[in-house]
């Protein structure tokens, strides 16, 4: 399952970045722990695992993203 | 008190050149911070805290005073600098961290001191008014003439030093005027979750002082209040509180998303700009003409380009600056 | 760390750290309240009280008008009368307005009162610059705290200890004044620190307050330091690694107890002591830690001991003058040099 940014997570289109992982890549997360932080303009947002299992990263530390992105993804469980 | 044409005219350029600074100062914040927002970045690192809404506050003030008269203010300082006659191109120098600034770079935004104009500012909430009541003081210590305007916010209304101030004002009968721009938020928290009066003038009542509830964001109100707590100070009648209603557009610091505002009152709040508001006042009563209002905006945006390209092509100061100029004599 | 967190490997910021800390002490505690200018709707300036409002409610997570005399005063008071409040005094710059009611009372009524009477306060504050915030808004003020007696004084270096920490200090029965360096939050804002973010466990645990904590061994020389200190001097340690020299780093924790001991077994061992204080230099942490060493034993010393302190001028706002007066991994390795000289 993709780890994506909510398309609703903030207002207008600015880009962010990816400021925190929670869990390195590779380790088992469970559905709803807050796997990664983000940030918009000086606004923090959480972003949970849809899902138990493996999580893949794929956005690192200051990467810029919009919503809609994939920064990473979870599989088995 | 009514403002004559030339102080209603100087008001509107003012409030005009304080809001076209501060947009041009938000723009330049911006540089460097995205998409990343990383506070230490771009021409103008650290806070900045805007004053776009609050200038009548600062013109209808200001209008009133000398050079000789003395104004501290706080952390959102540019328009009551502005009004007060910094210099535009030192001050804006000192928000770029220039060794040209006001200070060579030491204060920054939230510490722009002027002393040519008598006017100072700083960080912590009600701090300056311990100093303006000071400069009061000493000017009738002097015999000279001078009063003080010590300008605050709401938030302050509840610190020790506003209380103390203001009783020693009155109890020594000093030439000093406090006024709290009330934006109605300090950072998150609202007046109402805040201050257990509505309107802060009730409490002058509790000093021993005159107060006074400005309850529109308009220039010409404020200047009318304004002008007898002036000359009340200027007459030996002692301290005046003045609490204006005002609207701060911007958010508290650069980068506040403002979840805590209510939805839609930033759109009320842009629907009444006091500064579109004025000259559309002015140009109905033919005080200004169209070729008058483009001229002023031609001329404000002259100033502020040659502010801001002073400050950009200023250079940095040398990094030992940095141990220099804490105490007198000075290197 | 227990297994499960191993396992789990879930890290968090210092910020999240915090407030997992607050909130699992106050399911289970009910006289533990928090207050401070805007830690309910906002969570705090610095993220360390988000969720609270929404668990607790408003009558447990209160903000309060900007009167820091008066809330910290109304800390004290509620202590005395069974609560233990946690109070935020948003910037540490900001103890002037009410330092009165922090040292002259909070940290004095038990001594007053002959141990009769508790005053479990903890007092969080942010502390740190680098990045602009100019004279106000940046300082550290540790010695300020640690100098006068009747607080405990701590500051994490990373989330682990930031967790465990708090978790003690909200059952210490004493006055603790939980410093936490902006930094190392973990608010993208602000910068981050990596090295900060580690494997936090999920359940309550406490960190010893008054217990420095080795974080790297070496033979060749000692650097002891607190907060982002300790992460500029492991940051020294890589660079002095390169060039052969093998670096211990002491991370404090606590100012006060101040484990002294720690620091005197790594000096005897490398005989060479480097302090990194992001305080200002004089009459402080760095001089304190010195003169430790000094009285205990002048001999165990090969080298002068070396300070990279903040030098005593008021934080500038320039980029440039900030970053020459912080203490940083250059300024480190530039110590050892100074004390191989």
């Amino acid at each position: 399952m993709d780890v994506a940014i909510p398309l609703d997570l903030w207002e207008g289109d600015s880009q962010g970045v990816v400021t925190t992982w929670l869990f390195d890549d590779g380790a088992t997360v469970a559905d709803g722990d807050v796997v990664a932080e983000v940030m918009i303009e000086k606004v923090q947002h959480e972003i949970a695992a849809p899902a138990g299992g493996t999580l893949h990263i794929d956005k690192q530390v200051d990467d810029v993203i919009q919503k809609g992105d994939i920064i990473g993804t979870i599989d088995g469980g | 008190m009514q403002p004559g044409p030339e102080q209603k005219r100087w008001m509107y350029e003012t409030m005009l050149l304080s809001r076209r600074f501060e947009e041009a100062i938000e723009k330049i914040y911006l540089e460097g911070k995205q998409p990343k927002f990383d506070m230490a970045a771009g021409p103008i690192p650290g806070e900045m805290h805007l004053s776009n809404g609050q200038e009548p506050c600062a013109v209808g003030v200001i209008a009133h005073l000398e050079e000789f008269d003395t104004v501290t203010a706080t952390h959102r300082p540019h328009h009551q600098a502005i009004a007060k006659g910094v210099d535009l191109r030192e001050m804006a120098a000192e928000i770029f961290g220039k060794r040209t600034g006001l200070s060579g770079g030491r204060g920054g935004h939230m510490h722009l001191f002027d002393p040519r104009v008598h006017f100072a500012c700083a960080g912590i909430i009600a701090q300056g008014m311990g100093p303006a009541l000071g400069a009061a003081l000493s000017r009738k210590l002097q015999e000279k003439p001078g009063i003080a305007v010590a300008f605050i916010g709401e938030g302050a209304v509840n610190q020790g030093a506003f209380h103390e101030t203001l009783n020693l004002a009155a109890l020594w009968h000093l030439p000093l005027v406090v006024v709290v721009e009330d934006n109605a938020w300090a950072i998150s928290v609202a007046k109402k979750d805040s201050t257990a009066v509505a309107h802060n003038d009730v409490r002058a009542a509790a000093y021993g002082m005159p107060g006074h509830y400005v309850a529109a964001n308009d220039p010409i109100a404020v200047y009318d209040v304004a002008g007898e707590a002036v000359a009340r100070a200027r007459e030996g009648g002692g301290p005046t509180l003045i609490e204006i209603e005002t609207d701060r557009l911007a958010g508290h610091f650069m980068g506040d998303a403002e979840q805590y505002r209510p939805k839609g009152e930033k759109e009320r709040l842009f629907a009444r700009d006091p500064i579109p508001h004025l000259r559309d006042q002015m140009l109905a009563a033919g005080e200004l003409d169209d070729d008058e209002v483009a001229a002023i905006e031609a001329r404000v945006a002259a100033k502020i380009d040659d502010a801001i390209t002073f400050a950009r092509q200023s250079a940095y100061p040398d990094p030992t600056d940095a141990l220099t100029r804490v105490f007198h004599p000075v290197d | 760390m227990s297994e499960e967190t191993q396992a789990s490997g879930r890290k968090l910021t210092i910020a999240k750290a915090m407030a997992e800390a607050i909130a699992q002490e106050m399911r289970i505690d009910p006289t533990v309240f928090v207050m401070g200018e805007d830690i309910a709707a906002l969570g705090g300036v610095f993220g360390n009280t988000q969720g609270l409002l929404d668990e607790f409610g408003s009558v447990r997570i209160r903000d309060t008008p900007i009167s820091e005399t008066a809330f910290m005063g109304a800390a004290t008071g509620a202590a005395m009368d069974g609560m233990r409040p946690v109070v935020e005094l948003m910037f540490v710059d900001f103890m002037g307005v009410c330092f009165d009611a922090i040292y002259n009372c909070m940290a004095k009524n038990t001594y007053f009162s002959g141990g009769t009477v508790k005053v479990p306060v903890v007092l969080i504050t942010a502390t740190g610059g680098g990045y602009s915030d100019a004279g106000q808004h940046s300082q550290c003020l540790y010695g300020s705290f640690a100098h006068l007696p009747g607080m405990k004084v701590v500051s994490p270096s990373n989330a682990y200890d930031a967790k465990g920490l708090m978790t003690a200090a909200i059952r210490d029965d004493n006055p603790v004044i939980y410093m936490f360096h902006k930094g190392l939050q973990g608010m993208g804002w602000l910068g981050t620190e990596p090295g900060a973010i580690v494997p936090v466990p999920k359940d309550s645990y406490t960190v010893p307050i008054g217990k420095a904590a080795v974080v790297r061994e070496g033979a060749d020389v000692t650097i002891v330091g607190l907060a982002k200190g300790v992460h500029n001097g492991l940051r020294a340690a890589d660079q002095l690694a390169d060039q052969g020299v093998s670096a211990e780093v002491i991370d404090l924790r606590s100012l006060v107890p101040l484990d002294r001991d720690t620091v005197l077994e790594s000096v005897a061992k490398t005989g060479r002591l480097i302090v990194v204080d992001e305080d200002y230099k004089s009459f402080g942490v760095s001089g304190e830690i010195i003169a430790t060493v000094a009285e205990h034993d002048l001999g165990m010393l090969k080298a002068r001991p070396q300070r990279v302190a903040y030098p005593d001028v008021p934080i500038p706002y320039s980029r440039p003058l900030e970053q020459f007066c912080l203490p940083n991994a250059d300024k480190i390795v530039a110590a050892f040099d100074a004390m191989r000289a």
